[in-house]
């Protein structure tokens, strides 16, 4: 799991469903959920996890996505395996773990130390616990 | 209201343990209690039933069945028990069984049209199923027109379809006579369908008290999807690492990375959780 120290900055809801808003070193992550428990309230600082295989990169990209959650972040190192590629990523201080396919990483020519933007679906952004209620 | 405050020092296998409780229960309720076997549930049950001593008070609807002077015989208490093992009297009809509580056919009649067992009231209890058995001695348990219904895992004897039906049996009746119920169950997905609230028995102690939804969606932070299972295995696959997780009767693989399977260890207890959004539903 790639973990990140956030601050809920925003709740919306519809029935039991949930649209939260985080802040994250003047970032905005966003998160989907269902019933949220109950200490989860503006202001509270949470830590959010993702799981590496969830963690999509972006190289000069440019256009438009759907993914909430885009990161800026450098490549700290690139562990290759035959088939797969584990790329650990410094995200303003936090260390996230992308797994890609080995194919993927060659293409987009991945070398550490390069900037990368990191991608995260809403629905694939979780809490793993309220750390201050 | 049903106000219980009691105690009691029992020795288990564990060793000495204080049974401790303090619950009050909503006339018309349905409760079920659940924890570890060895937690108390049953001796609750035996105790509010007048079967066990123990020290405090027990009242129901303003009437008091326990004090520090008095304490009600189990006959004088208005209770409907349902055991496990069903303990039909062998040698009476199914009718008889009934009527040897109250002297009520209109009542017998009742119950068995409700719990369908009309055809067999004439059949001895050797003659009938287990689900038929456990019917017939809910239908005895009711006969009194308890103020209170113990049932100690009514169910847990049967297959998992009869199981369901007579969930359905006991909320019909529930819903006829409103009698309050506590039900001891280890069964989610029963308690999920009967009772309005669950209580966890743990070493003698209430540790939780809530919704059957609150108390049995085992979730931590935003996962929804949340399994107890033991860590068999830990394999590695390039530059990943699956887990293999026992969940029951069945075994499950995991995706962990290299850093998280420095933390775990073989053997450990571990949960299996992830989103609602993200498990795919499919029809059998």
């Amino acid at each position: 799991m790639s973990y990140l120290v956030a601050t809920v900055k925003q709740i919306e809801s519809c029935d039991n469903l949930h649209i939260v808003a985080f802040d994250y070193q003047a970032q905005t992550l966003r998160m989907m959920s269902l019933d949220l428990h109950e200490d989860i309230k503006i202001g509270v600082k949470v830590k959010l996890a993702i799981k590496p295989s969830h963690i999509a990169l972006a190289k000069d990209f440019s256009g438009e996505l759907s993914y909430s959650n885009q990161l800026q972040a450098t490549i700290v190192s690139i562990t290759n395996g035959e088939l797969l590629s584990a790329i650990k990523l410094d995200c303003e201080g936090s260390i996230l773990e992308s797994i890609i396919t080995l194919s993927s990483s060659q293409r987009m020519d991945l070398r550490v130390g390069e900037g990368i933007v990191a991608l995260v679906k809403a629905s694939e952004l979780s809490i793993d616990e309220v750390l201050n209620v | 209201m049903i106000k219980i405050e009691i105690n009691k020092k029992l020795h288990g296998a564990n060793g000495g343990m204080d049974l401790s409780v303090r619950l009050d229960i909503l006339q018309g309720d349905f409760v079920a209690l659940t924890g570890q076997s060895g937690s108390g549930k049953t001796t609750l049950l035996r105790i509010l039933a007048g079967l066990e001593s123990s020290s405090g008070t027990i009242s129901v609807e303003g009437e008091v069945w326990q004090d520090s002077k008095t304490s009600l015989i189990p006959q004088k208490r208005k209770i409907g028990f349902v055991f496990q093992d069903y303990a039909l009297f062998d040698n009476m009809s199914v009718e008889q069984n009934l009527l040897y509580v109250q002297k009520d056919r209109a009542l017998a009649y009742k119950l068995l049209e409700l719990t369908q067992l009309n055809q067999l009231k004439d059949r001895m209890p050797s003659t009938l199923s287990g689900g038929q058995k456990q019917r017939v001695s809910l239908c005895r348990a009711m006969m009194n027109r308890p103020q209170l219904l113990l049932m100690d895992e009514p169910l847990s004897a049967l297959d998992p379809t009869m199981r369901t039906k007579l969930q359905h049996e006991i909320l019909a009746l529930h819903k006829e006579f409103g009698t309050t119920t506590i039900m001891v169950s280890h069964d989610p997905s029963e308690i999920y369908r009967l009772a309005q609230r669950v209580v966890v028995l743990h070493g003698g102690k209430i540790i939780n008290d809530g919704t059957p939804k609150d108390i049995l969606l085992k979730t931590s932070g935003s996962a929804k999807f949340s399994f107890e299972g033991e860590l068999l295995d830990i394999v590695k696959v390039d530059v990943i690492h699956l887990a293999i997780i026992a969940i029951g009767q069945q075994l499950v693989e995991v995706v962990v990375s290299d850093d998280e399977a420095k933390t775990l260890e073989i053997g450990q207890s571990v949960s299996v959780s992830t989103k609602a959004f993200t498990p795919r539903l499919k029809g059998l």
